[in-house]
This record gives C-alpha cells, sequence and structure tokens, in this order.
C-alpha cells in the first residue's frame, strides 16, 4: 500500500480534511458514507485521495445503509470507516447498535451540528448521548471527544487500532467548528513513529468447513429466548468492563489544589484551560478535568478530584448530556455542581470565567 | 470604464479565497477606489462574508452578501444567489468577487451576467503551498486545469502564526514552477501583515507583496 505520508509535515488545513488524511495514514482500505454537513468535506477529500493511494469509497443511497455497508466492509477484513452528522448520526444508531451487538470494529466520525433534529449545520455538543449510548445499545463503545486537528488526526488513527484490538464500536466525536475551522496540524506515518497499525481479518467466509475444520464463525443479533439475549449481553458487558481501564483518558489542568473544578470536553475543554490560566491569575483555585474519552468516561480518576472540590461547574454546548454521564459517574460525592449549558452555542472563556467568579463569590 | 479592477478570486477549499479578497477590497478602498466586495459563494451560501458586513462597509466598501436575516428560514433547502450579485459587473468601480470553492465553485462564473465579455475579469487562483492538496507544482497545475478558468496565480503559502520567511520562499518557488506550466502571471504574494517587517528576502521578490490583515477569524460562520 503506497504510504500517503512519507515524512513528518506541518500542514494547515481544515478539520475534515485532517480526518481524511488520518484515515489514509491508519491504511483505511474504504470509506462508506451519504453526505451531510457539517462532515461532507471528510467524504470530498477522502474521494479525491483514496483513487491515488488505492483505496476506495462506496456512497450509499442513505445512512441506514453507509452504517451497514460499513459493517458489511469490516466483516470482510476490511479497514472500514463513515463518518456522519446529526439526523445522519441518528439514523446510523441502527447500524452501530448492530456492531455492539456483533463485536464489529466499526469506525465512525462524528462532527456534531446542532439538535434536536435537523437544526442547525454548524455547531453543538449535542450527539454525546447519541455516540455513547444511541440507539437500542448499551453503550458498549467507545467514544473520543476531540478539542484540535492534532487530537483529530491522532484519535483517528487511534480509533481504528481501539476497534481492531477491542472489537467494540469506536467514534471520534468532533463538531462542526472542528470540521470547519483551519489551523496548523502535524501530519504523519503512524509507523515512522512506532505506532503499528493491528492487522485486520475477515470474520465472515473463513477458510475450511464450519463445524468440521473449524468453529462457525456466526455474528448473531437476535436471540430467541430473554435467556439467550441476557447471557449474551452480560457477556458484553463483562467484555466492556475489562477494556475500561485500558481505553478510558482524560487530562486534568491544575486539579491538584482546585477548589473550583470546571468540567468540559471537545473544544470547550479549549476555553476551560483558559479560563483556569485567567482565573489563577485572579487567585481563584480553579482547575479543569476533561474526559477525552466520553464513554467509558475516566470515573475513577474523577471521583477524588470533585470531591475534593468546593464546587463544580459543568460547561457543555448543550442541556447537560455530558453532565449527567458525570453526576452518574461520580455518585456519591457531595460537592454542588453548577452547569453552564450553551445548547448549539460556542462557549467563550470569559462566560466560563464569570460563572466561576460568581460561584466563588457564592452568588 | 477605463481601469476597473475586476478579480474574482477561486481556489482549494480554506485556500484563503475570501481572507485575500476581503483584504483587496480593504486596500482599493483605501487608496481611494470605489469598491464592489461580492459574496458569489454558493457552495457554503450565507457563511462566508456575512459577518463582515460592518468592517467592509465602514471602510466604505459596498457588500453585495445576504444580511443574516435574510437567510432565516433557509436552512438548506437548496441554493441560493443575491440577485444583485448575479449582475455585479454592471457596477461602476471596482469589483471584487469572492467565489466558492473547487470546480463546482468555479462555475458560479457561469451565472455571472457579463463575465464572459467583461474585458477586464480577471479569475485569480489563491493558492497555499501550506496545504497538502497544494503542496506541489504538479498538485497545482493538475487543480487549476481542474477550473474553467484562471487567469493568475495569488500565492497565499502560510501555516497561520507559523509561517516562517523560509517556509513563504520555499512556497513561491512552487508557484512560480505551477504558473510557468500554466502561462499564467503570478499577480501577488500575501504575507501576513505582523510578520512581513522581518521578510526581508520577501520584499525583494519580483512580485507585488500583499500584506494581509486576518479577518476572517472574525467570520467565522
Amino acid at each position: 500500500m503506497k504510504k500517503p505520508i512519507e515524512k513528518e509535515t506541518r500542514a494547515y488545513m481544515t478539520g475534515n480534511e485532517v480526518v481524511a488524511w488520518a484515515a489514509l495514514a491508519a491504511q483505511a482500505d474504504i470509506m462508506y458514507g451519504y453526505p451531510i454537513t457539517p462532515q461532507n468535506e471528510i467524504m470530498h477529500y477522502w474521494t479525491r485521495l483514496a483513487p491515488q493511494f488505492e483505496r476506495e469509497f462506496l456512497q450509499t443511497e442513505d445512512e441506514a445503509s453507509a452504517g451497514f455497508t460499513t459493517l458489511g466492509g469490516v466483516m470482510a477484513g476490511r479497514r472500514s470507516f463513515t463518518g456522519t452528522s446529526g439526523p445522519g448520526h441518528m439514523i446510523m444508531q441502527e447500524a452501530m447498535c448492530m456492531a455492539e451487538m456483533m463485536r464489529l470494529p466499526l469506525v465512525s466520525i462524528i462532527q456534531q451540528r446542532g439538535g434536536p433534529s435537523t437544526a442547525t449545520v454548524i455547531y453543538s455538543q449535542q450527539e454525546s448521548t447519541l455516540a455513547c449510548y444511541g440507539g437500542n445499545g448499551e453503550g458498549f463503545r467507545v467514544v473520543y471527544s476531540t478539542c484540535n486537528h492534532q487530537e483529530l488526526f491522532d484519535y483517528t488513527i487511534k480509533a481504528f487500532n481501539t476497534a481492531w484490538k477491542h472489537f467494540f464500536p469506536v467514534f471520534v466525536l468532533g463538531d462542526g467548528y472542528q470540521a470547519k475551522m483551519r489551523e496548523p496540524v502535524t501530519l504523519y506515518d503512524p509507523e515512522a513513529r512506532g505506532v503499528q497499525m493491528i492487522p485486520t481479518k475477515p470474520l465472515l467466509g473463513l477458510p475450511g468447513t464450519p463445524g468440521v475444520d473449524r468453529d462457525p464463525a456466526q455474528l448473531r443479533n437476535t436471540y430467541n429466548t430473554e435467556e439467550e439475549l441476557f447471557a449474551v449481553v452480560e457477556d458484553l458487558r463483562k467484555a466492556y468492563e475489562e477494556i475500561v481501564p485500558q481505553v478510558a483518558e482524560y487530562q486534568t489542568y491544575d486539579c491538584d489544589d482546585c477548589e473550583y473544578l470546571i468540567i468540559a470536553h471537545g473544544v470547550v475543554t479549549r476555553t476551560a484551560q483558559e479560563a483556569v490560566k485567567n482565573l489563577r491569575a485572579k487567585g481563584i483555585k480553579a482547575g479543569h478535568f476533561r474526559p477525552v474519552t466520553l464513554r467509558p468516561l475516566a470515573a475513577d480518576a474523577l471521583l477524588p478530584i470533585a470531591c475534593r472540590a468546593k464546587k463544580i461547574l459543568v460547561a457543555e454546548s448543550a442541556l447537560g448530556q455530558v453532565k449527567r454521564m458525570i453526576t452518574d459517574g461520580i455518585y456519591g460525592c457531595t460537592t454542588p455542581i453548577e452547569t453552564l449549558y450553551k445548547p448549539g452555542e460556542g462557549i467563550y472563556t470569559e462566560e466560563i470565567e464569570a460563572k466561576v467568579l460568581a460561584m466563588a463569590k457564592g452568588e | 470604464m477605463p481601469n476597473r479592477i475586476i478579480e474574482a478570486y477561486v481556489g482549494e477549499y480554506a485556500s484563503g479565497k475570501s481572507e485575500n479578497a476581503v483584504n483587496r477590497a480593504l486596500f482599493l478602498a483605501s487608496c481611494g477606489h470605489a469598491v464592489t466586495l461580492v459574496d458569489l459563494d454558493l457552495v457554503e451560501p450565507c457563511f462566508c462574508l456575512r459577518p463582515l458586513r460592518e468592517t467592509v462597509e465602514k471602510a466604505g466598501v459596498t457588500l453585495l452578501a445576504f444580511a443574516t436575516e435574510d437567510t432565516f428560514g433557509l436552512g438548506e433547502a437548496g441554493q441560493t444567489i443575491l440577485p444583485a450579485a448575479r449582475f455585479a459587473l454592471m457596477r461602476q468601480g471596482d469589483i471584487i468577487l469572492d467565489i466558492g470553492y473547487g470546480i463546482e465553485g468555479s462555475k458560479i462564473l457561469n451565472l455571472l451576467v457579463g463575465a464572459e465579455e467583461d474585458p477586464d475579469l480577471q479569475v485569480i487562483l489563491v493558492v497555499n503551498t501550506g496545504r497538502p492538496m497544494t503542496d506541489t507544482a504538479e498538485k497545482i497545475i493538475s487543480y487549476a486545469q481542474s477550473l474553467q478558468r484562471v487567469d493568475g496565480i495569488l500565492l497565499n503559502n502560510h501555516l497561520a502564526e507559523e509561517t516562517t520567511e523560509e517556509f513563504l520562499l520555499q512556497g513561491v518557488k512552487i508557484g512560480e514552477k505551477a504558473a510557468a506550466a500554466l502561462h499564467v502571471p503570478i499577480v501577488g504574494v500575501s504575507v501576513a501583515a505582523e510578520i512581513l517587517p522581518q521578510c526581508s528576502k520577501v520584499k525583494q521578490l519580483p512580485y507585488e507583496i500583499r500584506p494581509l490583515q486576518r479577518v476572517m477569524p472574525n467570520a467565522f460562520w
């Protein structure tokens, strides 16, 4: 396979382009998709680049088909991915739940747009619940919430390896801001940095006779009895819980002595980090906890920090979707939680600062 | 209407078309010209120049772009063109057109009344060699050939705040190779105004140097 990136380069790009290049660098074989803003340029750039590097693309008739054909690609042992947003993300949930049930290494790049429904094509953090717990699934998924172009590149590559290592569906949860904004990024070949791409393998159509030479490769999502289903879901739960310590990721900023803990994910971490610096300069002991994986949430790491704080602020561009995951994750912690919700709108540093200052004054 | 400056800025996605079109309009207005700036981006309609209305109008530039309230209710229901923009070439004075990206974007010239016959119209390809799709002469040539018309190249090589003079000069070499193969001139080299004072070699280049004020970060959607 021809290498798309021969030597490490600094480039100026939009987030969607970064994702297309990352998928190339990760040796993805094929993208399946259906157009929707703001993820379109992932497809645009993939379709322009794929033929140059012997990769493929299939545009399907809708997102349901895009999701299922991606699963088909995966079953055939191809490193496959899709990208979508908002209403498309909703339609794709059936395939995403099938991936949970059948343990299929599906990789989806989600560029969140405003909701509910069609709403805006611009930005939000309103697809966290959907990415983490969508459809009739039980959340047996890994969801990376990125905050900049470098992370879009790094985590798109990582998503393929997490998927093919653990056999759960993996999401890179970006948003319309990240999709469209422009900033410099370092493009690299993962192998040149010592990151080996995990080899893929067909999950169906294996050689030999099933039952004679090998066990049947039976991928099921349908069961006859409650007991049978219960046992299967229990196995999934145990398998998922085993990987939690390996895949849960988070970052902390000035959390050691922090009294006012700001929790934010995705692009909002950028403003939260700035707010911490500014608040510290004003003598307020602020800190910031950023879940990198929304699912699984690094709750064990967050709990002691949350308990030590005087007050917690959860800031998100949604009406508490991640806050609900936080309160569930730190159950038992009695630190009061306040919120700064701006569904479908960006959150500014000054807004977080003003909110924390008010909290510190006891307002 | 002699000596009119009529320029249409085309190019790759995120190549800097709007940034350069706005800067050009502001520069021409500062020289005392009557300037009309036209948002002809149908690929991403209503998003680009709209938030800059106040900035450009304060500088005396006439802006032909949808106002925010005009776009309410349109959602994604098809593409819209401002009628005044379609007939922009019939206006007096200089006209700067900001065109949507790629092949589909450049086709908008078909909708611009008088574009084919206008003797002053220059279609300028904006190129940033810091972008992987246009980082070699071969890629720029092939991209330019996919567009229906290119009359000149504006080099807008940069890596945002990480741009160095060395990077600029390397990009100029790539641009020169592409321009020669395409038989079109390099109409200018754009350089962020804040780094220009440190770029003595760039200033000696035989091209028009266009100091660029970054206005687009304020326009983001």
